[in-house]
């Protein structure tokens, strides 16, 4: 553990005493964690009761063990996830101590009174800036302050970025949280500095230029992304687009500004631009790939970019092409990312060649192996030809390889020479710290890529071509993927599939994947010592250590047959950790391994932080940091841009917080306020005279804590009752049942006719089915769409009365098949009972409820939880939702039959293994078989 | 004598709605004019009453007459609402508790072509059977395993012909270890959770 620093220790001081409750603040990077762990230990005792909320599942993991590391081990925290069963629950909660829990099972545990809210000592909220007036956190934390006034309420945040929802935005998170004080600690804040500028980190940048053709693929992909929004802007005139610009695509974050700029008219828009907006961010990540993955992957990711945009969703022609695919410029990314790969001499035919290819099939296989393992014998001459034999004819691999990788084997290099000096002078017993390298970069993806590279990397050969070794395998399992895919598609079976042994080759885990089985567990086994040596924590598999050492640089071919041989005995200077950044976990690892020099593959501002909180709280210590960007390339507009972002974004809040009105906390008085108010109601006729005690209630499913509405519910004054319904979603009255679709929940339920199913439900079980359709604020409250009229009135002009023939047969048919208003008139006219709430917002549905629970009785909960769950044996139990989803997805498993098949088998994966007949049996003969022969239709035969 | 005209290929409209400008989008079958108490008639029991919500402002009473005067009459008893004022969650608010009392189901509609369309729809889904909504089980492969796996969120069909094209079939698919999932071009840590969430974990917890 470092010790704090004395920014750290000045925020705690500030926020520790329980009587009172914060927000803070922080920049990324700084040590969130480290503050909210020492924080939840000073409150860890079995006689308190501390919720922690909002954290990630990953986050929760590492607070606890990084709780344990700083000695609150028993119990630590406990993590509550949907697999626990209530009572389990119930007795957690009595145990008191530090519980992490979902907010989802949270409000359920609140309104059905499993948890003693009175008797929470406090609630820890992280990434406080999701909490919105419609989010669970807000409804929580109203649940909890009508009982429990004298718990405190720690919020925190690191992303000041997304603080950015309304016109106030940070008040609207206060009045949510019902908190009235807010800390900010931007990194330019005086104290921050104090602490980290008394020493300045050693670092040295390093602009490598990007290759011709990488630039020419670069500069073709940014003019792509502005046709692409010149196009939007064209088809959306309306729309002020100002903020829509390239620079701003570069950012994950831009699909939300452009969504948030077309919501309100998001059901009006053609299909043309939601392409649009979809390929822009495809454009944008091929933008990222083109810096991080090897030439061959990237030319294997655009080819499948280009089929899976040829194919339309029936397997026929598509409606709307990506606009940019036609464009010049598209033909240029494609030309040039191919030539970086090979270049065809002649004007062979790759097919024959490719057939040679595989009537040698296994040869090759085996030729492979033994390259692989003649490598690894040292006797790696038999590659070093010049023409191999496996590659098709007329085919000249160019095999260009991304410049970063050759300054990295450079920086290395001088890593070593320098380490050599310290040694030489003596320095090494001073100074604290190991010698391991350690290199970050964006994704684990990219750190398999380098871990490869240096392995298999080849000192002697001229620059540019010291990873030749390693890209000829990729080209080779490149080729084999290309010629088994073309000869399937010329067999006429459209559903081919790759081995996965090949899958794994193809997607350069070649490291892993050439070896056999055997091998594979001993490297693995490797890397479970290698860890539990140097005990790295969290995200394990991300540390792969790679040998290398000056003077034994010839022998690199070696690195796995020493390795195994003495296992972890390396001295740390010969290790090199290649890593991805993660979140606050790094502030661990690199507290663990101490690196001295540390190479930042890719630019990244949270981690720049990291070391200066490492360096600054581990005196003595000489860090040097060497740090990579491409020149003039995406890469570096992206690191500036996101600096300038943050610092903006902290400015607005720090200026908002000085002229902010405090919000007004009123008081809430459970329940007794509003039953006067109810009894009282001029709505009722004069001659009524028993008076209703009973607060008015509506019973919820437990699925519906996802939406917003049961939290708005609660807040009219309305008791909510959570229960796992078969049936509908809400019950407003003992005949009143509603089921609720927001607009695109109700286009794919129309789709997968689930809403049928639903409504059929509905009808047979209470006297008044609902359909509550209820579309979102903000946007458009309107169904109707340009394009969707113009394909209704045409087909049915042509021929009124054959339309069926090929409607429901061919969903994609010509135009956009039915819309959605047909659909709504069948449905009527399938369910004349039904009846229809049309709602504007979830607020308005609230008012609507209201109206329509006047001077009706209350629904009874049992009743309304046993309506229809006969075939439910397990009702009340967690359900994953994903996993269900995915269950009804499968051909032969209907509505009616999920809940079963969910009772008989364990996952969706223990279905896959099932054998015919089992399914057969689960699902019946036909749907059974149709199931089983979905789910292995293109499998590699075994 | 309520007279029971047309042969029934026609919507029959109620004579004091011959101004309604609605009645110009009503495309693809026939109107004629015949005395009905609702203002459209759409099938044998299927009745259309027409409300627009800024007529409703003006005459708030007019709505309760006429649907008085409907009593009983009709199996599927509609009311046709034109959304045409931007103060709407009030009307709506009111008309939904009167309509739920007097089993009459609501249609919003925002424009006129879209309400004639309505009505155009009901004539001709008359002796529809509800195939088109029900659940189906008839597709191709690939489309299904396009709706299955994207299901999932955060993929996308790029991803689902990687997956197609690099592991197989969805047994395939479901058994690939996340080290091998999280090697596809495209495939992040999230993604690759969020697939292993679906596919390998319980549904059910087993408490």
């Amino acid at each position: 553990m470092l010790p704090l620093l004395p920014f750290h220790k000045s925020i705690l001081e500030r926020i520790h005493d329980p009587a009172t409750s914060d927000f803070v603040l922080l920049a990324r990077g700084l040590g969130l964690r480290r503050i909210v762990c020492t924080l939840m230990k000073i409150y860890d005792s079995p006689q308190t009761l501390t919720l922690l909320l909002n954290a990630s599942p990953e986050e929760e993991s590492a607070i606890g063990e990084e709780l344990g590391v700083m000695g609150c081990r028993k119990p630590g925290l406990r993590i509550v996830g949907y697999e626990m069963g209530r009572k389990d629950r119930q007795d957690l909660y009595k145990q008191g101590g530090l519980i992490s829990v979902t907010s989802r099972i949270l409000v359920v545990d609140m309104l059905q009174s499993d948890i003693p809210t009175e008797l929470i000592t406090g609630i820890i909220v992280m990434h406080a800036e999701k909490v919105t007036p419609l989010s669970l956190e807000a409804f929580i934390v109203r649940l909890y302050r009508e009982k429990n006034k004298n718990g405190f309420l720690k919020a925190f945040s690191d992303e000041p970025e997304h603080i950015t929802s309304g016109l106030s935005p940070l008040r609207n998170i206060l009045k949510e949280l019902q908190l009235r004080t807010v800390h900010i600690y931007p990194r330019f804040h005086e104290e921050i500095k104090q602490s980290l500028e008394r020493r300045r980190a050693d670092v040295i940048e390093i602009y490598p230029h990007l290759t011709e053709s990488m630039k020419d693929i670069h500069g073709a992909i940014v003019q792509c992304m502005s046709t692409t929004l010149a196009e939007l802007k064209r088809s959306n005139t309306t729309l002020d687009l100002d903020d829509i610009n390239v620079e701003n695509a570069y950012f994950r974050s831009f699909d939300a500004i452009v969504r948030k700029q077309l919501d309100p008219v998001w059901h009006k828009v053609g299909p043309k631009t939601k392409q649009l907006v979809s390929d822009l961010a495809t454009l944008r990540r091929l933008l990222m790939y083109l810096l991080t993955y090897d030439a061959l992957a990237f030319h294997a990711y655009l080819e499948t970019i280009v089929t899976s945009n040829i194919t339309g969703a029936g397997g026929g022609q598509r409606q709307h092409q990506s606009p940019w695919l036609l464009t010049d410029a598209a033909n240029v990314i494609f030309q040039v990312a191919k030539r970086r790969c090979y270049t065809l001499s002649r004007k062979a035919p790759l097919a024959p060649a490719t057939e040679l290819d595989l009537a040698d099939d296994e040869d090759a296989w085996a030729a492979l192996d033994e390259v692989e393992f003649g490598n690894e014998g040292g006797h790696s001459g038999t590659t070093d030809g010049s023409k191999k034999k496996w590659l098709p004819k007329g085919m000249d691999p160019v095999l260009e390889e991304l410049p970063k990788w050759e300054t990295l084997a450079e920086v290395l290099q001088e890593i070593e020479e320098e380490m050599m000096r310290f040694e030489g002078i003596g320095l090494r017993a001073v100074t604290p710290g190991s010698n391991t390298v350690l290199i970050m970069t964006s994704s684990t993806r990219t750190s398999n890529l380098i871990t490869e590279y240096l392995e298999s990397m080849d000192t002697d050969a001229p620059s540019g071509q010291k990873g030749r070794r390693m890209m000829e395998r990729k080209l080779r399992l490149y080729l084999w993927w290309k010629s088994k895919l073309s000869d399937r598609k010329q067999d006429g079976k459209p559903g081919f599939g790759l081995p996965d042994r090949v899958g794994d080759r193809l997607t350069d885990d070649a490291a892993d994947g050439e070896v056999s089985e055997a091998l594979k567990k001993k490297d693995r086994e490797r890397r479970e010592r290698q860890q539990s040596r140097r005990r790295v924590r969290g995200g394990a598999a991300n540390a792969a250590p790679s040998q290398r050492r000056a003077e034994k640089r010839g022998a690199d071919g070696v690195v796995g047959e020493k390795f195994d041989s003495v296992y972890g005995l390396l001295a740390p200077q010969q290790t090199i950790v290649v890593r991805a950044y993660s979140d606050d976990t790094d502030d661990m690892m690199l507290a663990e391994i101490q690196p001295r020099f540390i190479v930042m593959f890719e630019p990244n501002q949270d981690f720049v932080r990291r070391i200066e909180v490492y360096r600054s709280s581990s005196p003595g210590l000489g860090v040097r940091v060497y740090f990579m960007v491409y020149r003039d390339s995406s890469e570096e507009h992206k690191y500036l841009l996101g600096l300038r972002r943050e610092k903006e974004a902290f400015e607005r809040l720090i200026k908002e917080r000085g002229s902010m009105l405090m919000p007004i906390l009123e008081e809430r008085r459970s329940g007794s306020n509003d039953a006067v108010i109810k009894t009282i109601s001029s709505r009722i006729a004069g001659g009524r005279k028993e008076l209703n005690k009973e607060p008015s209630r509506v019973i919820v499913d437990l699925r519906e804590f996802r939406s917003s509405l049961p939290s708005l519910l609660h807040a009219s004054g309305l008791q909510v009752i959570p229960a796992t319904l078969t049936v509908g979603d809400y019950i407003l009255t003992p005949d009143m049942c509603v089921e609720r679709k927001s607009i695109p929940d109700l286009v794919s339920s129309f789709n997968s006719g689930r809403l049928y199913t639903q409504c059929e439900l509905m009808s047979v079980h209470y006297k008044q089915p609902i359909l509550l359709i209820e579309f979102e604020e903000h946007k458009s409250f309107s169904l109707e769409t340009v394009s969707d009229m113009k394909s209704y009135v045409k087909p049915t002009g042509k021929y009124p009365p054959k339309k069926t023939a090929n409607g429901p047969n061919d969903p994609d048919g010509r135009s956009s098949g039915p819309t959605i208003q047909s659909k709504l008139v069948l449905l009527t006219l399938s369910f004349p009972r039904l009846r229809i709430i049309w709602s504007s917002s979830p607020y308005a549905t609230t008012d609507i409820f209201a109206d329509l629970k006047t001077n009706n009785p209350e629904p009874d909960p049992s009743v309304a939880v046993s309506v229809g769950a006969e075939d439910d044996s397990e009702k009340g139990a967690g359900v994953n939702a994903t996993a269900e989803e995915l269950l009804r997805c499968l051909p032969g498993v209907t509505a009616k039959n999920v809940h079963f098949v969910m009772g008989k088998v364990g996952s969706v994966r223990e279905l896959c293994e099932l054998p015919l007949e089992r399914v057969q049996e689960i699902l019946g003969v036909e749907p059974g078989k149709a199931c089983y022969e979905f789910m292995h239709k293109g499998e590699r035969r075994r | 004598p309520v007279v029971q005209p047309g042969t029934g290929n026609n919507i029959i409209v109620n004579p004091c709605q011959r101004l309604n400008p609605v009645l110009e989008h009503i495309r693809n079958v026939g109107k004629e004019f015949g005395d009905i108490v609702p203002d459209f008639q759409v099938g044998r029991t299927t009745g259309v009453l027409f409300l627009s919500l800024k007529y409703h402002r003006l005459h708030p009473e007019y709505i309760h007459t006429r649907i008085e005067r409907l009593g009983h009459s009709y199996n599927l008893r509609i009311l046709l609402l034109m959304c045409d004022v931007s103060e709407h969650q009030d009307p709506i608010r009111e008309l939904t508790k009167v309509c739920l009392i007097n089993n009459i189901t609501i249609i919003v509609a925002w424009s006129p072509e879209e309400a004639g369309a309505y009505l155009a729809t009901y004539k001709q889904f008359e002796h529809r059977p509800p195939d088109m909504i029900k659940e189906r089980v008839e597709k191709d492969h690939l489309s299904l395993l396009r709706t299955a796996l994207t299901s999932i969120s955060k993929v996308n069909k790029t991803d689902v012909e990687t997956l197609r094209t690099s592991i197989g079939s969805f047994a395939d698919i479901a058994r690939a270890s996340s080290t091998q999932l999280q090697a596809l071009p495209g495939f992040g840590q999230v993604k690759v959770r969020r697939m292993k969430d679906a596919f390998e974990r319980p549904f059910r917890n087993s408490a």
